[in-house]
C-alpha cells in the first residue's frame, strides 16, 4: 500500500498550508513528507481508538473514543466540540427542511471542517434559533457524574470554553489579520483554500489513504471521518506553524550570521515588513529540512511520560508515536 | 671434707640423679662459677638484703613485689645456717671452718660433699626468688626427696649418707625431729637447679605474657577490625583438625604401649600438666623411705617397682621398658604443640606438602616433613632422642627454605619466624637418649657389680644415675658435658663412666617424671642448647652464656613491643601485629562461637544461642571500673581510691574460672551491658519514690499524621464531593418520580432511599511512640494513601471502586512519590559547592549549597514532568471550576426535580396534601358535592361521617393521592413509623386439630374439612397473609369485556377460601406472599373472558413492537445492532393476538392485577403496530 505512494493530497496540503500562514509556494517533497506525517498520525489514532473501542467490547469507533485521544489538548477538544455540535447542526437543518439550497450551501460553507464555526456560529444561530445546537457530552464530563441526565440551559454560559477557543480566536484573528487587505481575488481563493479537506467530498480517497479496512473497520461513521478530517487539518496546521517558527529562527541566525559578513543584506533582511521588502510571494517556502524540525520538536517526549522511569529505570529505545 | 671430697660426691650426689637435677646442676655449675663471683657478695649480703639482687639475676621483677618473702626466706636461711652451723660445730668443727672459708660456707650441707657445694649456697638465695613465684614447690621438695631417694639408696655406705645434701644433718641423726625446719632448707637449696629450667619457661611465658600486657594496654589505642577473625579461625580449624587427624591415625595404629594413659594434656600450655596432687602424696612417702633407708629391708629395685605400682597418673607416654620416654615425649609433645598453636605462622607447615599444590616438591625435597607427620611420628614412638626431634623440626624449616628459593617469598617468612620459635623452644626439651629398661637394667646390675668393690663414688653413682634421664642426657650432651665436668675437675670420665649403670633405679626415676612433668619440661641446661653458641665454651664461658641468654629473654620480655617484631617476618604495623597474635587464639575461638550459629548463609535455629558468662561479665566490670578509674585519675590529678564497684565484684569472683582472654572488650559481645540512657536510670525524689522519667519521651504520636492537612485545596475537595452527594441525592429522588411515572406498582422497599454520608478521615487511634521519628508502619501508610486515591476518585466523578484498581492506582502513586522523593534527596545531597565571596585563603572556606530550596523543589517537578503551571492549572480547572460546574450541575438537577414534581409539588408540602389548593381539589375530592347534593358520595348515609369525624363530606386527599402521599412516606422514614398507642390485642391461636374441639360445634364441621385438606396443619388466619392475599383484598372488577358477569357464574371473589391452607413454608411469609400473589390472580384472569387476557397479551406484545420500531428507525440512520432490529421487525409483522400462546403466566398475572393501564397500552400498541 505504501509502496507506491504517490501524493494524493498535495493540492490540499498545500492550501491548508496557506491558510496556515505559509504565503510561499511548498515544494513537492516538502507536501509529500507532511502527507506521510498525516498519514502516519491518522493511522495511528485509527489504530489506537480501535483499541479503545476493543476494550469497551465494541467493534466499531465512536466519537468519544477519538476524542479520548486528544483529551490533554483542552482546545483542540473544545474546537473539535464545536464543530461537531455546528455539524449536528447542518444535519438537522437539512434533515428538517430541505427546503432552499441557499441555506444548505450556506451551512456546508460554515460547517466545513475547517472549524470556521465560531465566527460563523453565532450569525447562525442567531438567524436560526429553532435550530438549537446540541452540546456533544464528554463521558468524563460533570454531567455524566449523574445518572440522571443533567439538563441544559440556555442562559448559562460556557466559560470553559470561552478559555479553551482562545487560540482558535488568535488564529482567526491572524486570518484576519492577513484577509483585511486582500482584494477581492484573493479573498475568494482564500476561502477556497479555507474549504481544503482531506475528506469532504472525498471519503473513498481518504478511506484508501487511511488504510481503512486494515486498521480499523472498513465503514466507519460518518461523524469519524469527519473528525479526522478536522484532525488532520490542525495536524498540517500545526506543523507549518511549527515549521514556519523553525524557518524564520533559522533566518533570524542565518541574518545575524550574515550581518558579520555583509551588514547590507542582513539589514534589509531584518526588516520583513517594510514598506520596500519584496512581496510575500518572493519569500522561500517551508523546506522539509524545516518540517522535519517541526515534527521533532513535536515528538519530543515530555518529561512527565518518563517520569516513573526515574532512577533504575531505563527509557524504552522508542517512545510511542506523539499525536500532534 | 676436702676437695676429693667434692669431687666423690659431686657426680653421685645432687648431680646425677634427675636429668634435670643434672641439668640444673650444670646451671649450678655454671651459677656456681659465677655464683662464685658473686659469692662475696652473697655473704656480705647474707647479712644485708643486697644479697637478692645478685640472686635474682632472672627474676628482677620478681624480687620487687616478693619483698616480704624474701625477707621471710632469709629469716628462714639465716636460722638454718645457725642451725647447720650448731650442728656441724659438733661434728665437724674442721670442716665448718674450711666452710666458712669459703663463701658457700652458708650451706654447710652442700659444702661437706662436694666441691660444687659452693654452688648450692646461691641456690637457697635464689631459692626464695623462685619460690615466690613458684605455687609448687611441692614439685621441688618433690625433687629434694628424689634427690635424697637417689642419694639414699646410694648412701647405705655411711659416709655419703652424710654427704648427701643437708639431709646430711638429718640423717646422720635420724631420729632427729628437726627436719621440719631443714626441709625447708633443703628445698631451698634444692630449688636452684630446677631454676633454671623453670627461669626458660618462665621467660617464656613471662616474655609471652608481657607482650599480652604490652597488647592489651595499645588496646584502646587502636580499633581493631574483625576482618582477621575468619583467617583466625580457619588456622585455628586447620591446626586442631591436623591434631584430630593424627590423633585418628594414631589410634589406628594402636599404640598400646603408650595409650595405657588416654589423658591427653592439653597441647596449648606448657604448665598444664600438673601432675603434682598425686606426686605430692608420694613424695612424703618417698621422703620418709628415703630417711629410714637403713631400715628398709627391700632391695632398690623392689622399691622402685613398688613405687611405680603405688603411682597413679602416669603420663601417657610413661613406659615401663623405655626409660627416659616420658620425659622426652612430654617435652617434645609440649613443644610441638607450641609451634603448632602459632597458627598465624605454623599454618603451612602442619601438613604434607601436597603433591597437587607443588608437584615438583618432592624433586627438590627428599625428605619432606611437617608438624603434623612430627606429631604422628612422636605418637608412635618413633623419636629416639631429643636429637632426632630436632632434627626433624629443623627439617621442616630448611626444607621451606630450599624449596622457595626466592627471597621474598611469604613462607620463608613464616618458616622464618617458626625456625625462631623452635630455637626458643628447643632448650625445654630434655637431652634424653632413650634406652630399654633392660638395657638400663643391666648396666645397672654391672656397675652394681663394679660398685662392690668400687669406691664411695662408685656407690654414688647408681643413686644419682637412678635418674636415668641424667644418664641419657649427659650422652647426648656435648657441649654441656665439659661445661660441667670442668668445674668438677677430675670428676668428667668418672662420671660419665658411672652414669650408665645410673639409670638402674628407674622407678624412682619414673617418679621424678611425674613430679617433674608437672611443673616443666626438664630444662636443659641453657649453655647446652645447641642452638646456644655459647654453650660450646668453656663452663665459665657457658655459664655466662647462660646467664646471657636468660639476660637475652629479659629484655625482650620487658621490651615486649618490640620482642614480637623483632622476631616478626611480616612488616606490618608492629602494634597491629602484636594484638594481631596476641589474641589470635581468642579470636578464633570467638569467631567458631559466631560462626557456628550458622548454617550457610543462614542463621541456624538449632544451634544453641551463645551466653554471656559470669567470666566475661566480671571482666567487663573489672574494664569498668578501671576505665572509670582512669577517667577520673584523668579529671582529677589524684587519684582516687574508691572503687565502689569492686565490692560488687568478688561476690562472682571465683564462681568460675576467669580464663583469661587477651581480647578488647568489644569482641565479647555477649558479655557487657549496654549504655542506658539517662531517662531511663531509676532515680528517687527525696521521699524515696520513683521518679518516672518515661513521660519525657514517651508522646503520643499527634493526631493528623493519616488524614489529610487542613488547606484551601482540600477544604474544596471536600466542598465538591459533598456537592457531588447532594447532587446524587437529587438524582435519586428524580429517579424515583421517574420511575413512579412509569411504573404503574410500586412497593414499599422498591427505593432504596439514598443517604450518603458525609466523608470524614479517621485518624489512626492514640499511638505511643518513643522518639521523634515517623511512624513507618507499611500498612497503615499504604491504607492511608488509598484513601487519599479513593477520594481524588471519588472527587474526579467515580462513586465506587475495585479493590483491584484502588490498590493499582495505589501502588502507582506511591511508586511516583518515591521517585519524587528520591529525586529530592538527589538534589539535597549534591555536594556543596565552596562559596565564592571568600577571597581570603586563611580563612576556612565557606560552603554552601548547591541549590536552594525553592530550586531543589523546581527541579525535582521538572524531572519529573510537572510543573507549577500545570499544578495550578489542576487546582484552578480541576477543583475549583470543577466545583461550580458542579453547583450548576446541581440547581439545573433540582430545577429538573421541582418541574417533574410540579403536579404534586409546586406549592405544596412535603407529601403533597397541600397541592390543591388552588381550587381544583374541589373536583378531585368531592367539594363541590355540596353544591350538588348534600351526601354525593352517601357517607352520610354510611355513618361515616359521624364515625371518623369527617369535617366535610368530601374525600380526604390523602386518601385519593396515596400513591404520591407513599413516595413521601417513604423519602422521609421517620413519619412511616406509627406510634402504637395501645398494645396490639394476642393474635389468636392458630386453629389445629388440637384446638378444633373448641371452636363452637357449627364450624368444627367446617374446619375439620379444611384441616383435612392441609393434612392437619395448622390452619392461617386470613389476618396472618399479606394483604393483597387476603380475600377481601380482591374487589370486585369489571371485566374486560365490560359487561358485568351475572351473578350465576361462580365469582372466585365469593367462593374464595375463608382460611386458607397455610403454605409449605409457613414460617417465611415473603415466598408464600409471592407464590400467593401469582395463583389467585392467575385464577382470576381464567375465570374472565378470554379476550381480556388476549388484549393484555397483545399488550405485551405491543410493547415490544414500538421498541423494535425505534430500533427499525435507528437502524436506518446507524448501522449498530441491525440484526436485533430485524428480528424485532419481523416479531412486529406477526399477528398480535398470537402473543397470548407465549406469554407467560406470571405475565399474565402481573397484567392481571392491575388491569387499567394496560388497557391504555394496549390501544396505543394497536396504533403503533
Amino acid at each position: 500500500m505504501s509502496t507506491d505512494r504517490t501524493p494524493k493530497y498535495r493540492q490540499e496540503i498545500q492550501q491548508m498550508m496557506f491558510v496556515s500562514g505559509e504565503t510561499a509556494e511548498p515544494s513537492v517533497e516538502t507536501t509529500t513528507l507532511i502527507e506521510e506525517i498525516v498519514r502516519q498520525q491518522v493511522v495511528e489514532i485509527l489504530a489506537r481508538s480501535t483499541a479503545l473501542a476493543t476494550r469497551r467490547g465494541v467493534r466499531s469507533i465512536s466519537t468519544d473514543d477519538l476524542i479520548f485521544l486528544i483529551r490533554h489538548d483542552k482546545a483542540k477538544v473544545s474546537r473539535l466540540k464545536t464543530f461537531l455540535s455546528w455539524k449536528d447542526v447542518r444535519k438537522n437543518v437539512k434533515d428538517s427542511d430541505d427546503k432552499g439550497g441557499a441555506d444548505a450551501a450556506d451551512f456546508a460553507a460554515a460547517d466545513d471542517p475547517i472549524a470556521g464555526g465560531v465566527v460563523a456560529g453565532p450569525q447562525d444561530v442567531a438567524s436560526k434559533p429553532k435550530n438549537k445546537r446540541a452540546r456533544v457530552g464528554l463521558a468524563w464530563d460533570v454531567n455524566s457524574f449523574y445518572s440522571v441526565q443533567v439538563p441544559e440551559r440556555e442562559d448559562e454560559e460556557d466559560e470553559e470554553e470561552e478559555e479553551q477557543n482562545y487560540a482558535t480566536l488568535q488564529r482567526l484573528a491572524a486570518a484576519d489579520e492577513r484577509t483585511k487587505h486582500m482584494t477581492k481575488e484573493e479573498y475568494v481563493f482564500w476561502s477556497e483554500c479555507r474549504q481544503a479537506s482531506f475528506t469532504y467530498r472525498k471519503s473513498k480517497r481518504f478511506r484508501e489513504w487511511a488504510g481503512f479496512g486494515i486498521v480499523t473497520e472498513s465503514k466507519p461513521n460518518d461523524d469519524i471521518v469527519d473528525i479526522l478530517g478536522f484532525l488532520t487539518f490542525e495536524i498540517v496546521q500545526t506543523l507549518t506553524e511549527e515549521a514556519l517558527k523553525v524557518k524564520e529562527r533559522e533566518d533570524r541566525e542565518k541574518n545575524r550570521r550574515g550581518g558579520a559578513d555583509n551588514g547590507e543584506d542582513s539589514k534589509k533582511r531584518k526588516r520583513e515588513t517594510g514598506l520596500f521588502d519584496p512581496p510575500e510571494e518572493g519569500r522561500t517556502p517551508v523546506e522539509p529540512k524545516h518540517i522535519r524540525e517541526a515534527y521533532r520538536k513535536l515528538q519530543a517526549t515530555p518529561n512527565k511520560n518518563i517520569a516513573m522511569l526515574l532512577h533504575n529505570g531505563r527509557v524504552p529505545a522508542r517512545m510511542p508515536l506523539r499525536l500532534i | 671434707m676436702s676437695l676429693g671430697h667434692h669431687h666423690a660426691w659431686l657426680p653421685p650426689g645432687h648431680l646425677r640423679p634427675p636429668d634435670d637435677l643434672h641439668d640444673a646442676r650444670s646451671a649450678n655449675g655454671y651459677s656456681r662459677s659465677f655464683s662464685g663471683a658473686r659469692t662475696p657478695q652473697l655473704r656480705a649480703s647474707a647479712d644485708a638484703d643486697g644479697l637478692h639482687a645478685g640472686t635474682l639475676i632472672s627474676d628482677a621483677d620478681l624480687a620487687t613485689d616478693d619483698d616480704p618473702r624474701i625477707a621471710m626466706f632469709r629469716d628462714l636461711y639465716k636460722r638454718s645456717e645457725a642451725q647447720i652451723n650448731t650442728l656441724f660445730a659438733n661434728q665437724k668443727s674442721a670442716e665448718e671452718a674450711a666452710r666458712s672459708a669459703v663463701p658457700d660456707a652458708e650451706e654447710p650441707q652442700t659444702k661437706g660433699q662436694r666441691a660444687e657445694e659452693s654452688a648450692p649456697p646461691p641456690a637457697p638465695a635464689k631459692k626464695p626468688a623462685r619460690k615466690l613465684d613458684d605455687d609448687d614447690y611441692d614439685d621441688y621438695d618433690d625433687d629434694d626427696e628424689d634427690d635424697d631417694d637417689d642419694d639414699e639408696p646410694a648412701s647405705p655406705p655411711k659416709p655419703k649418707s652424710f654427704g648427701t645434701s643437708h639431709n646430711a644433718s638429718g640423717l646422720p641423726s635420724p631420729s632427729r625431729p628437726s627436719s621440719g625446719s631443714i626441709s625447708v632448707v633443703i628445698e631451698a637449696h634444692k630449688e636452684p637447679k630446677k631454676e633454671t629450667l623453670e627461669e626458660i619457661r618462665k621467660k617464656l611465658e613471662e616474655d609471652k605474657k608481657a607482650t599480652e600486657e604490652a597488647a592489651k594496654r595499645s588496646f584502646h589505642t587502636l580499633f581493631y577490625t574483625l576482618e582477621n577473625d575468619r583467617d583466625a579461625m580457619l588456622d585455628q580449624q586447620r591446626l586442631e583438625e591436623s591434631e584430630r587427624q593424627v590423633e585418628a591415625e594414631m589410634s589406628g595404629q594402636a599404640n598400646a604401649g603408650n595409650s595405657s594413659n588416654p589423658n591427653v594434656n592439653g597441647y596449648g600450655s606448657l604448665s598444664s600438666a600438673n601432675l603434682g596432687a598425686s606426686s605430692l602424696t608420694l613424695k612424703n612417702l618417698i621422703a620418709r623411705i628415703d630417711m629410714k633407708r637403713t631400715m628398709v629391708q627391700a632391695s632398690d629395685a623392689e622399691l622402685r617397682s613398688l613405687m611405680s605400682e603405688v603411682r597413679k597418673n602416669r603420663s601417657k607416654w610413661a613406659s615401663e621398658d623405655k626409660i627416659g620416654q616420658e620425659e622426652l615425649y612430654e617435652a617434645a609433645e609440649k613443644v610441638l604443640s607450641e609451634l603448632k598453636a602459632m597458627t598465624e605462622h605454623s599454618s603451612a607447615f602442619l601438613t604434607r606438602v601436597n603433591k597437587r599444590d607443588a608437584p615438583d616438591y618432592h624433586t627438590i625435597i627428599k625428605h619432606p616433613m611437617d608438624l603434623g607427620t612430627m606429631t604422628k611420628k612422636l605418637k608412635a614412638l618413633q623419636y629416639k632422642s631429643k636429637q632426632e626431634f630436632v632434627d626433624d623440626l629443623y627439617l621442616i624449616w630448611s626444607n621451606c627454605f630450599k624449596y622457595n628459593t626466592n627471597p621474598e617469598h611469604f613462607l620463608r617468612k613464616h618458616a622464618l619466624y617458626m625456625k625462631k620459635e623452635t630455637e626458643k623452644l628447643v632448650p625445654l626439651i630434655p637431652e634424653i637418649v632413650i634406652r630399654d629398661r633392660a638395657e638400663v637394667e643391666a648396666e645397672e646390675r654391672r656397675l652394681q657389680l663394679a660398685e662392690m668393690d668400687g669406691a664411695d663414688e662408685s656407690d654414688d653413682e647408681p643413686i644419682m644415675s637412678s635418674r636415668g634421664r641424667k644418664a641419657p642426657g649427659k650422652s647426648s650432651k656435648k657441649g654441656a658435658a665439659p661445661v660441667r665436668n670442668t668445674p668438677s675437675g677430675s670428676e668428667p670420665p668418672a662420671a660419665q663412666a658411672s652414669q650408665p649403670p645410673a639409670p638402674v633405679r628407674s622407678d624412682s626415676d619414673t617418679v621424678m617424671d611425674g613430679t617433674q612433668n608437672g611443673f616443666a619440661t626438664p630444662p636443659p641446661g641453657g649453655t647446652q642448647t645447641p642452638s646456644d653458641p655459647a654453650g660450646v665454651g668453656a663452663g665459665v664461658q657457658g655459664s655466662q652464656g647462660d646467664a646471657m641468654e636468660i639476660d637475652g629473654l629479659l629484655p625482650s620480655s620487658s621490651n615486649t613491643l618490640t620482642a614480637l617484631p623483632a622476631s616478626g617476618v611480616e612488616s606490618e604495623d608492629p602494634e597491629y601485629k602484636v594484638w594481631k597474635q596476641v589474641t589470635k587464639k581468642d579470636r578464633a575461638v570467638i569467631a567458631a562461637e559466631r560462626h557456628r550459629l550458622f548454617k550457610g548463609d543462614k542463621l541456624n535455629p538449632d544451634e544453641p544461642a551463645l551466653l554471656r558468662t559470669k567470666a566475661g561479665m566480671r571482666r567487663w566490670l573489672r574494664n569498668q571500673t578501671q576505665i572509670n578509674a582512669e577517667g577520673d585519675k584523668a579529671r582529677e590529678s589524684t587519684a582516687q581510691g574508691l572503687d565502689p564497684g569492686a565490692a560488687g565484684e568478688t561476690l562472682a569472683e571465683g564462681i568460675e574460672v576467669d580464663e583469661d582472654r587477651v581480647i578488647p572488650d568489644y569482641y565479647d559481645v555477649m558479655s557487657g551491658v549496654p549504655d542506658l540512657p539517662p531517662h531511663l536510670s531509676w532515680k528517687e525524689d527525696s521521699d524515696g519514690n520513683i521518679v518516672d522519667a518515661s513521660e519525657e519521651f514517651l508522646r503520643v504520636l499527634p493526631s493528623g499524621s493519616f488524614t489529610q492537612p487542613d488547606s484551601k485545596l482540600s477544604r474544596k475537595m471536600d466542598a465538591n464531593m459533598r456537592q457531588m452527594q447532594e447532587t446524587r441525592k437529587v438524582c435519586s429522588k428524580i429517579g424515583i418520580v421517574k420511575q413512579m411515572q412509569l411504573q404503574s406498582q410500586m412497593y414499599q422497599n422498591q427505593f432504596q432511599k439514598y443517604q450518603p454520608e458525609p466523608f470524614v478521615e479517621h485518624d489512626v487511634p492514640a499511638h505511643v511512640m518513643n522518639d521523634g521519628g515517623p511512624v513507618i508502619s507499611p500498612w497503615v501508610c499504604k491504607a492511608a494513601l488509598q484513601r487519599s486515591v479513593a477520594k481524588v476518585f471519588y472527587h474526579t466523578g467515580f462513586e465506587e471502586y475495585q479493590p483491584s484498581a484502588l490498590d493499582a492506582v495505589t501502588d502507582i502513586a506511591s511508586d511516583f512519590f518515591q521517585k519524587i522523593g528520591e529525586t529530592l534527596k538527589s538534589y539535597m545531597e549534591t555536594p556543596k559547592l565552596p562559596a565564592t565571596d571568600t577571597p581570603e585563603p586563611n580563612t576556612a572556606p565557606q560552603w554552601k549549597r548547591a541549590y536552594t530550596e525553592p530550586e531543589m523543589v523546581l527541579h525535582t517537578l521538572s524531572s519529573v514532568g510537572v510543573d507549577v503551571e500545570s499544578l495550578e492549572s489542576y487546582i484552578k480547572d480541576d477543583v475549583e471550576r470543577l466545583g461550580t460546574k458542579l453547583s450548576t450541575a446541581h440547581d439545573r438537577l433540582r430545577s429538573l426535580l421541582s418541574e417533574l414534581l410540579r403536579p404534586a409539588l409546586a406549592d405544596g408540602g412535603e407529601d403533597g396534601s397541600n397541592a390543591f389548593q388552588d381550587g381544583s381539589e374541589q373536583f378531585i375530592g368531592g367539594d363541590f358535592a355540596e353544591d350538588i347534593d348534600e351526601d354525593f358520595f352517601g357517607f352520610k348515609e354510611l355513618g361515616l361521617d359521624r364515625e371518623f369525624g369527617l369535617a366535610t363530606l368530601s374525600v380526604p386527599l390523602h386518601l385519593l393521592q396515596n400513591r404520591m402521599y407513599n413516595a413521601a412516606q417513604a423519602q422521609n422514614t421517620s413519619a412511616a413509623q406509627a406510634v402504637t398507642l395501645f398494645p396490639p390485642p394476642p393474635a389468636y391461636p392458630r386453629i389445629t386439630s388440637e384446638t378444633l374441639s373448641s371452636q363452637i360445634g357449627l364450624v368444627q364441621g367446617f374446619l375439620g374439612a379444611k384441616l383435612k385438606t392441609n393434612n392437619n396443619e395448622p390452619l392461617v388466619e386470613d389476618l396472618e397473609l399479606p394483604p393483597k392475599q387476603r380475600p377481601t383484598a380482591s374487589r370486585p372488577r369489571l371485566p374486560a369485556s365490560g359487561k358485568i358477569q351475572p351473578p350465576s357464574a361462580p365469582s372466585g371473589v365469593t367462593t374464595s377460601p375463608q382460611k386458607r391452607p397455610l403454605p409449605p413454608s409457613a414460617s417465611s411469609q415473603q415466598p408464600a406472599s409471592k407464590l400467593g400473589l401469582s395463583e389467585p390472580s392467575k385464577k382470576k384472569v381464567k375465570k374472565n373472558s378470554g379476550a381480556g387476557i388476549g388484549a393484555s397479551d397483545s399488550l405485551a406484545e405491543g410493547d415490544e413492537t414500538i421498541l423494535s420500531a425505534d430500533g427499525a428507525k435507528a437502524s436506518a440512520t446507524t448501522d449498530a445492532k441491525p440484526n436485533i432490529a430485524d428480528e424485532r421487525s419481523v416479531d412486529a409483522s406477526d399477528p398480535s393476538g398470537k402473543g397470548d400462546m407465549d406469554a407467560g403466566p406470571d405475565g399474565i398475572g402481573m397484567e392481571g392485577t392491575d388491569h387499567a393501564v394496560p388497557l391504555t397500552n394496549g390501544t396505543a400498541a394497536g396504533d403503533a403496530s
